[in-house]
């Protein structure tokens, strides 16, 4: 396991005393897909920004690749790629010359054959000899893209890359950041929708009030902070809960045609074994069972709610 | 170094210059003739000459001198400016390049094209007048250190500039009137001692003085003056520069 990205102790003060990060530490793994959750305002952009050399860091440290971002700045911003939250475009500029500018801008020769790939990939290619300002909102965010990966960086900061656009351009900016992926391209993407980074992310780092709550796998983020449900739907409505099953926390759903149990999935003991027992001495007939799995929006709502109060 | 992002910055800013290049010559070439017809033919009537070189011709190295200030100001100031404004210096705050990279590929493009200008009225005026050149090479060395320091100079309003007021203000306020009173018309001997002393401390005054003096080799002070005027004001600005990257002053949050 080697860090692309390695921030340690990172501290932001704005001039007017607000306190944006709080210590950030994080490390990144080559060719990963990070995604990172938090409300507005939790921090997300200004540790992107520091990372890319936007903001100048209060305190902490950070490199990229192995190069201090302050004392190395040119190694590390090399490795760079970064798509802002905002839409900043050169109106009046064509496509291509806008992405031809940012290759050049980042030290490396001319190459139109790779430039012509980027621009298929991102169907902007029959665009190309258009001006920015001819294009849409999501064209726009596209030629964005197609400029941070104009010099074939290692490391591709996403900040909100979706915010705002249609679910169709959604889909297909997926599809775009798992061919990086393949290429081995390491994804650091912030995001609001959290299906977003279900669909994407290997890791979820959640961020709130400039604090790093936690990062984990995505998938073992699910287990163990998720919670499962189980409903049991009855062959016959009941009007009562049995005493019973009410000790067990069991609820009765909508109009007492199921039962609803909800457990932790981490712990050793679900009750499930007991329940059903419960349920058979109780005289109910099953007509069927479900499970379902909390989203991470459940969990990431959770944790913010906790570390809000 | 990096060579390619020089290049990128300093082609892209021309071709940013070259999409509005009729404007840009238009206006300085139209507006020069009408100093010629006005200076030259009215006032020049009655001076005929200043030092021995004919007024309308005297005149030549201070009007060019004039655009060409105003012009490396104000197009290296948009040329930061404008990024700034509409947000995409993100990726040049995020580029692998020094300070030195950045303001060559800025300055050298808005010195360019202030140095095309200058040579275009520098074509119009022979037009109107015979103009000797005493020493071209000299004359061209003054306008091309004119052309990058005032540039820098303009780059650093670009960065200050939080509005497109400001932008404007110093050019007009400032710039023009030091021009105007730096001997452009006249020549500094014509005027009273305590307003020649007072002029000395007028930048301009060596600039157009050092100008002249490539044109009919004479001028109002020492063209070693002239010319360590320029390296210090350069100097100065170029300081300047450094230090507003480093801190990020208005650039960085
Ligand atoms: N340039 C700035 N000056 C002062 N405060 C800022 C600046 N940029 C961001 N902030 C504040 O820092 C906090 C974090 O902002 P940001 O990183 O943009 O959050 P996020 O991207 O997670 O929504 C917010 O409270 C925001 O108001
Ligand atoms: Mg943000």
């Amino acid at each position: 396991m080697t860090s692309i990205v390695s921030v340690q102790g990172l501290t932001k003060v704005f001039p007017g005393g607000l306190q944006a990060l709080k210590g950030i530490d994080l490390e990144i793994e080559e060719g990963e897909v990070l995604s990172l959750l938090g409300p507005n305002g939790a921090g997300k952009t200004t540790l992107i920004s520091i990372i890319c050399g936007l903001t100048t860091a209060s305190g902490g440290r950070v490199t990229v690749g192995g190069h201090d971002i302050a004392r190395d700045f040119r190694a590390a911003r090399e490795l760079i790629g970064l798509v802002p939250q905002e839409l900043h475009v050169e109106s009046y500029e064509k496509v291509i010359n806008t992405v031809r500018f940012t290759r050049g801008l980042f030290g490396k020769k001319p190459d139109d054959a790779l430039i012509e790939r980027i621009l298929r990939d991102l169907t902007l290619w029959d665009k190309r000899d258009e001006k920015i300002l001819a294009l849409s909102g999501g064209m726009k965010r596209r030629v964005m893209i197609a400029k941070a990966l104009a010099h074939e960086p290692r490391v591709l900061f996403l900040d909100e890359p979706t915010a705002g656009v249609d679910v169709e351009l959604r889909q297909s900016m997926w599809q775009v950041m798992r061919k990086l992926k393949e290429r081995g391209v390491t994804i650091i993407l912030t995001t609001h929708y959290i299906e977003e980074a279900e669909a994407m992310a290997d890791r979820v780092g959640v961020i709130n009030h400039g604090e790093l709550l936690l990062v984990e796998k995505t998938g073992q983020l699910m287990t163990r902070m998720g919670r499962k449900t189980l409903t049991v739907e009855l062959a016959a409505p009941v009007s009562d809960l049995p005493e019973t099953l009410a000790r067990r926390g069991v609820t009765l759903g909508e109009d007492g045609s199921s039962l609803v149990y909800t457990y932790d999935t981490a712990a050793k003991q679900t009750g499930i074994t007991d329940l059903l027992a419960d349920i058979r001495e109780a005289g109910l007939h099953l007509a069927d069972l479900r499970t379902t799995q909390s989203s991470l929006e459940d969990i990431f709502v959770g944790l913010v709610t906790g570390s809000t109060q | 170094m990096n060579l390619h992002a020089i290049r990128a910055i300093y082609l892209f800013e021309m071709a940013r210059t070259f999409r509005t290049i009729w404007q840009s010559v238009v206006s300085p070439v139209i507006s020069t003739s009408l100093y010629f017809v006005v200076f030259g033919a009215a006032i020049g009537s009655r001076i005929e000459t200043v030092e021995g070189v004919s007024y309308g011709a005297f005149i030549v190295p201070g009007l060019i001198m004039l655009t060409v200030l105003q012009q490396s100001v104000t197009n290296a100031a948009f040329g930061i400016y404008f990024p700034k404004f509409v947000g995409t210096i993100y990726e040049i705050l995020s580029a692998p390049v020094t300070v030195v990279e950045i303001v060559i590929g800025y300055v050298g493009a808005a010195a360019t094209k202030a140095l095309m200008i200058g040579l275009i009225i520098l074509g119009t005026a022979n037009l109107f007048v015979d103009l000797p050149i005493a020493h071209p090479v000299w004359m061209l060395a003054f306008l091309v250190m004119t052309t990058f320091s005032f540039a820098m100079l303009g780059f650093i309003l670009g960065i200050w500039a939080k509005n497109f007021e400001q932008l404007n203000l110093v050019p007009m306020l400032v710039i023009t009137p030091l021009v105007f009173l730096g001997g452009s018309f006249y020549s500094i001997s014509m005027l009273p001692p305590v307003w020649q002393s007072i002029t000395l401390f007028n930048p301009v005054v060596y600039l157009i003085s050092g100008f002249r003096w490539s044109f009919f080799g004479m001028a109002d002070v020492p063209v070693a003056a002239s010319l360590a005027a320029i390296a210090l004001f350069a100097g100065l600005c170029l300081v300047a520069i450094w230090a507003i990257f480093r801190t990020g002053w208005r650039l960085r949050s």
